[in-house]
């Protein structure tokens, strides 16, 4: 490779400095590996110079699809970010505290409840009452038998809602991330 | 200069699809594909056509490239070569560029059914 060949490519890597270091790397390796061929092929250096073109056109065409393609501005792009923040930010304020809560909680309210349950048929069974540990709804008071199996349901809804807002919580995230991923690739 | 400027819209529609082309039997680099073009005047291009041409299609996963060293002792070379997505847009490119070709074919010929109403009723 010779000093003209070297002074073009130099000039063409400076026209690229707009872009990535390893994209330049490869775009000089790829034109200088061209000069070589046709150099090897008994092509002089002023031939394939000229062939190639002005260093400024060259790296302007490469430029032109790159600036095309990534940093022009986009009112697309604008309102895409500006959806997903307010997307992510608004899921972050109220979604995520609101879900990821409610769904520990749930979920260890209906461990709880049956145990509860359970616990106060023990103590009936043993000549016990706990009047701390009764199932009521409205009038109705559950007797200490009846209430284990309700407690059983009551706790077994109470698990799958806490269960429904973990997948919420994580449905939420994975969402983020996907339109994150979309935002990126416009 | 009209005509000439619908052959370069012609040449810039068309140049895709012949890189993709040329790639399918077998990988190329990127002064193959310059000099395999060069020998047809309607599709040739230079080097600042072809070099951001196969970086787009690489941007755009239509390609993937790796880099080779020659048996001749020159540098290593970039190659080229189709990835699946690249195999499919070539298969559709095919089918419209045929319905393309034998729908101008069908015009050219006349052998195409009109009905004179349209033109009647303006009249």
């Amino acid at each position: 490779m010779n000093t003209a060949a070297n002074t073009y490519l130099e000039k063409v890597d400076r026209y690229l400095r707009p872009l990535p270091l390893s994209e330049r790397t490869d775009m000089i390796q790829e034109i200088k590996s061209e000069i070589a061929e046709l150099e090897a092929g008994g092509v002089c250096i002023e031939d394939i110079l000229a062939r190639l073109g002005d260093p400024k056109a060259l790296a302007g065409a490469y430029l032109g699809e790159t600036i095309a393609k990534s940093r022009a501005f986009s009112w697309k792009k604008l309102c895409a970010i500006i959806a997903f923040y307010s997307y992510a930010g608004l899921g972050g304020v109220f979604l995520l505290p609101l879900t990821s809560i409610t769904a520990v909680a749930f979920m260890l309210c209906g461990v709880l409840c049956p145990l509860a349950g359970l616990f106060k048929l023990i103590a009936f069974w043993l000549g016990f009452d706990i009047p701390q540990i009764a199932f009521t709804i409205g009038r109705y008071t559950a007797s200490a038998t009846a209430m284990f199996p309700i407690t059983i349901a009551v706790g077994l809804i109470l698990f799958l809602l806490g269960w429904l807002c973990w997948k919420l919580t994580t449905w939420f995230i994975r969402s983020v991330v996907l339109q994150k991923r979309k935002v990126n690739a416009l | 200069m009209k005509l000439e400027e619908w052959n370069s819209q012609i040449k810039r529609g068309t140049l895709e699809f012949c890189v993709l082309l040329l790639l399918e039997p077998e990988v190329r680099y990127g002064y193959e594909l310059i000099s395999i073009l060069e020998q047809w005047p309607m599709v040739a291009a230079g080097e600042s056509t072809i070099y951001p041409l196969l970086r787009r299609l690489l941007k755009d996963g239509l390609l993937c490239a790796f880099w080779q060293d020659t048996a001749e002792g020159l540098p290593p070379r970039k190659y080229y070569s189709l990835t699946a997505a690249g195999k499919t847009q070539l298969t559709a490119m095919k089918n419209h560029w045929n319905t393309l070709t034998a729908t101008i074919q069908t015009i050219q010929e006349g052998h195409y059914e009109h009905s004179s109403e349209h033109i009647s009723g303006k009249g």
